[in-house]
């Protein structure tokens, strides 16, 4: 009866096989997306801020500056302005980045499970009290330097968001693949580095650009404790009751904060893993 | 439980779990020998435990007592990751990573052995082949590109990836639809035939155990051992009402299933002549025979057509009477040939060879004699055991 459970190919099964082969062959065509779709996501913001400040530059233009205004509002200033602006946003993005997603990937470790909502209730009051406040506090408290404390000040504003990132990321990669990879002998740091950390690239990746833009746009606060940045010459403009000023300032601010959003949105499109 | 020659690649020695919090063992003192190349399958209702003894078998889940055995060796206290490298594993959501290529995906342990780019390339290619997928075509996609049985083969690639000794695989054709499923089975035993892997096989359906199985073991709560062995005999012989109610009804008709068409004598009292014999011949032979129908073959020997008496009035016999319609070849299984043999002509199935040559017919009475037989045979085997189980205890007196 042994020979019960040779098994011999039913005729036809071959002819099977590959018609699932062919239809695999036609399902697999990459997402089809025109080039005028491609255009408008990638160009249509910058062309907008650029018309922006094309437009509020001619009306700046159009405008009685007086001499004091002039001073504020001149070439070299304002590109000094953008380059505090930018230099204060990166560099606290970068001390989020480097704080937040290691935090993140500490507190989801199983042994973390217990501190994880302490942890959160902590990193919420970052968030929960208003960055102003935030900047303030650690001007007065901890640092004088107007530049290191809006750095800092902004890092504790957006810890919370990039951390839940990286915690929602991680949590919510299939507990399958998990269970295939320890199955086939991946010691847990492989599991993390293999499987965990690129699997929720995109969902981190949500949460690093949502830093990027918060700092962008609370960088403004900078102006307020000597930070310097586009919020300086809004203050300015306050303080001197200009109108083209206070536009100028704003206008920048905005735009930055739009522009900044853009390069995280390719950053999105370049670096989300191929197959998800 | 059957006894095996020689050490069991596999052994399980009063393996025990206890998860904390829980009233009941999850598996209760389970003692289990796996023989090397076979399919064993771990079959039971859902809550047995046979998942976790399965999960203890590479110890994704930690034994609470009790040792594990592979090829000799004591594992129960070796290092888990080294462990499950020497065994491949499946799963039901196959898990392969939706961020990784094919071949990347089935170059996952042998990275983790820290092969060679070549080996491990040479060895994808090799596998890919193997599960029937065109390794130019399907190297470089990603799952996701790839239809639901596909990536349930690339699964099985990358669980052989590093050539393993052991297979584990848990309910690996449960996600699949039904009509995928019986085709990946078949290749799946097309397969084994080629790699003769030791295979622990975990389902909850006793009619794929039953396929698949070189041996069954059916489990209840605590994965107690109900019944250990090769699935004819536990179709003939259910060790007692929990494997009669887990084999549920039509026990015969399962038995038919694992017997094929060339296992059984066929039926020779049709009588078969070339078409081109004369009228008046053809009539004689169907008096001889005593039967009102005779079939027809061509030169090559392949069934024609049936005649029957009244067919034979005028000259040639080209077109005369009915085509043959189920026609079978003798390795499809006895319920196959009986779902064919209910609706064809005369109640009966003409067979023949892979050539397509006669080579007899198939009835309601050849199948009953099979049934019969394998009964038979059945407690004969029970009696042999019997005896041999005496003198055994008459060497040790």
């Amino acid at each position: 009866m042994s020979s019960a459970l040779d098994l011999v190919a039913p005729p036809g099964e071959e002819l099977e096989a590959e018609v699932g082969a062919i239809a695999g062959r036609q399902a697999y065509r990459p997402p089809a997306r025109s080039r005028l779709q491609l255009v408008a996501r990638y160009a249509a913001m910058p062309l907008f801020v650029g018309a922006l400040f094309g437009l509020t530059y001619l009306w700046v233009q159009s405008q009685q500056i007086g001499e004091i205004e002039q001073r504020v509002l001149n070439g070299p200033a304002i590109r000094r302005a953008a380059v505090q602006h930018l230099t204060i946003s990166l560099l606290s993005t970068l001390l989020v980045l480097a704080t937040a997603i290691p935090a993140g990937i500490a507190l989801t470790r199983p042994w973390a499970r217990r501190i994880t909502p302490f942890a959160l209730a902590i990193a919420n009051i970052g968030q929960g009290v208003p960055a102003i406040g935030t900047f303030v506090v650690v001007y007065l408290v901890f640092l004088r330097d107007g530049r290191t404390a809006s750095v800092v000040g902004m890092a504790i504003y957006c810890f919370l968001p990039v951390l839940r990132g990286t915690m929602v990321g991680l949590e919510q990669v299939d507990r399958d693949l998990i269970r295939a990879g320890r199955g086939m002998g991946m010691s847990k740091g492989m599991i993390l580095r293999r499987i965990e950390l690129p699997m929720s690239v995109p969902i981190l990746l949500t949460g690093v650009r949502t830093a990027l833009v918060l700092n962008v746009s609370t960088a403004v606060l900078a102006g307020f404790i000597a930070g310097g940045g586009f919020g300086a010459i809004l203050i300015q403009g306050f303080g001197l009751r200009r109108q083209p000023t206070i536009i100028t300032g704003s206008v920048l601010a905005g735009g930055f904060a739009l522009l900044a959003d853009w390069v995280g949105r390719i950053a999105e499109d370049l670096l989300r893993p191929k197959g998800l | 439980m059957t006894a095996t020659d020689g050490e069991p690649m596999i052994r399980l020695d009063r393996l025990h779990k206890q998860f904390p919090g829980q009233q009941r063992a999850a598996v209760r003192e389970l003692t289990l020998d796996i023989p090397e190349g076979e399919i064993v399958i771990l079959v039971g209702p859902s809550g047995c435990g046979k998942t976790t003894t399965l999960e203890m078998i590479n110890r994704l889940t930690e034994p609470t007592s009790g040792r594990i055995f592979l090829q000799g060796e004591d594992v129960t206290h070796v290092k888990a990751d080294d462990l499950r490298r020497r065994m491949g594993y499946v799963i039901q959501q196959i898990g392969l990573f939706p961020h990784q290529t094919i071949a990347q995906n089935i170059a996952t342990v042998p990275r983790m052995l820290r092969w060679d780019k070549r080996r491990t390339a040479e060895r994808v290619e090799e596998l890919l082949d193997l599960v029937g997928l065109e390794p130019d075509e399907y190297r470089d996609r990603y799952p996701k590109q790839m239809s639901g049985g596909q990536r349930q083969r690339v699964g099985v690639a990358r669980a052989l990836a590093a050539d393993p000794p052991v297979l584990l695989m848990d309910e690996p054709f449960g996600a699949v639809d039904p009509i995928n499923r019986d085709r990946l089975q078949n290749e799946f035993l097309r397969l084994q035939q080629k790699i003769r892997k030791t295979i622990v096989f975990v389902t909850h359906d006793i009619d794929e155990a039953l396929k698949m199985g070189d041996r069954i073991c059916i489990l209840r709560e605590g994965s107690e051992i109900a019944q250990y062995d090769r699935p004819q005999h536990i179709l003939s012989d259910p060790a007692g009402p929990f494997v009669e109610g887990f084999l549920g009804s039509g026990i015969v008709l399962k038995r038919l299933n694992l017997a094929r068409v060339r296992d059984v004598e066929l039926c020779h009292d049709w009588p078969a002549l070339a078409i081109d014999t004369g009228a008046s011949e053809v009539h004689r032979a169907m008096l001889d025979a005593d039967k009102g129908h005779a079939l027809l073959l061509d030169d090559q020997r392949r069934p024609q057509r049936w005649v029957g008496a009244r067919d034979l009035r005028d000259g040639s016999l080209e077109q005369a009477g009915t085509p043959v319609a189920a026609i079978m070849f003798d390795d499809i299984t006895l319920a196959d040939a009986l779902q064919e043999m209910l609706t064809a002509t005369l109640g009966v199935a003409v067979i023949v060879d892979r050539g397509g040559a006669y080579v007899g017919t198939l009835d309601l009475e050849t199948i009953n004699t099979a049934i019969r037989a394998m009964r038979q045979e059945a407690q004969e085997r029970d009696r042999q055991e019997a005896r041999a189980g005496l003198s055994e205890a008459a060497a040790v007196s």
